[in-house]
């Protein structure tokens, strides 16, 4: 009998999958976030609300993972750009190889975001990396004020929390408070947006975000190009 | 509920380790499992159990330690002798 050590990860191939995309998408500096939610919280409708708004000449892909249906993807085409639907036929999160192999032909030298909607799911998404720059997590105010603390796993990673549907508050017994209490006692720097896709409302401070972000993205890979000049 | 995912990337692994021990199999893994993980320790086994009954790894034992954070790695294999 020989023992032999194996210090790796798990999920080393996706993570080196994922480690390539990451590179790839360095190069091109193209700021690439993974959204994560339960099914319902939202996600779609966020992503709408958000490609809407986007500054005129933003370029912008979005992939968006479900089960089963093209519903999202032919939700999320009709604000002009790019999007491609990832049915994972009963897997219940993305994988990076999905994401390299749905971003295949695309030219992400013109790219400076890509959204990545991830099945409805808070539990498995947050084991696999996509090659993202960040996780934004999306509870909506139709869900527990617990539910960080019930899937504390999404909320340590994510770095933005999106409390979203927001215009429902007078209608529903959710406070706002604790949820945001709840978050940060798992993730103590997780910033918080108060949002609703409905009516806009907090979609300046989101849209805000997004683009320190994405000039944060632009100028690292400037650093980087000058540093290696 | 991707835990069926994990012990086919566990057991993939495995047999991939395997192809640079000709003359042995794999008779034992061992696998570290944070609290964070998102990975639930019996519905794993019972996965993995479920893929190496079929597989010409059979039998193969998962043996689960518990780790830190969201750690989910291998910390070993052992492999033994075929017909030694």
């Amino acid at each position: 009998m020989i023992s032999i050590p194996t210090e790796r990860k798990v999920l080393n191939e996706n993570d080196r999958l994922a480690a390539g995309i990451r590179k790839a998408l360095e190069a091109t500096h193209t700021l690439s976030l993974n959204f994560i939610g339960s099914p319902g919280a939202g996600k779609t409708g966020f992503l709408e609300r958000t490609l809407r708004m986007l500054p005129a000449g933003t370029r912008a892909a979005v992939l968006t993972g479900d089960i089963q249906t093209e519903n999202d993807a032919i939700r999320l085409a009709r604000y002009g750009y790019p999007v491609r639907q990832i049915t994972t036929a009963g897997a219940c999160h993305l994988d990076a190889r999905m994401v390299e192999s749905h971003l295949i032909d695309w030219d992400l030298e013109g790219l400076d975001l890509l959204l990545i909607e991830n099945v409805g799911n808070l539990v498995c998404p947050t084991s696999y990396d996509l090659g993202e720059d960040g996780k934004v997590v999306i509870l909506s105010v139709a869900e527990g004020e617990d539910k960080p603390l019930k899937y504390p796993g999404i909320f340590r990673k994510a770095e933005l929390m999106i409390l979203s549907k927001t215009d429902l508050l007078p209608f529903v017994p959710f406070n706002a408070e604790l949820a945001c209490d709840c978050a940060r006692s798992v993730h103590p720097d997780i910033e918080i947006i108060e949002a609703s896709s409905m009516t806009g409302d907090g979609f300046g401070q989101w849209m805000d975000w997004l683009e320190r972000r994405m000039q944060g993205k632009q100028i690292l890979a400037e650093d980087f190009a000058a540093a290696i000049q | 509920m991707h835990e069926m995912g994990i012990a086919s990337s566990i057991l993939e692994a495995v047999q991939k380790e395997l192809l640079r021990y000709p003359g042995y199999r794999a008779a034992k893994v061992d696998v570290r499992i944070g609290a964070y993980a998102g990975v639930d320790a019996e519905s794993l086994r019972f996965c993995f159990d479920a893929i190496v009954k079929d597989s010409p790894q059979a039998p193969l034992e998962l043996a689960i330690e518990p780790g830190t954070g969201d750690e989910l790695d291998f910390s070993s294999m052992e492999f033994e002798e075929v017909n030694a």
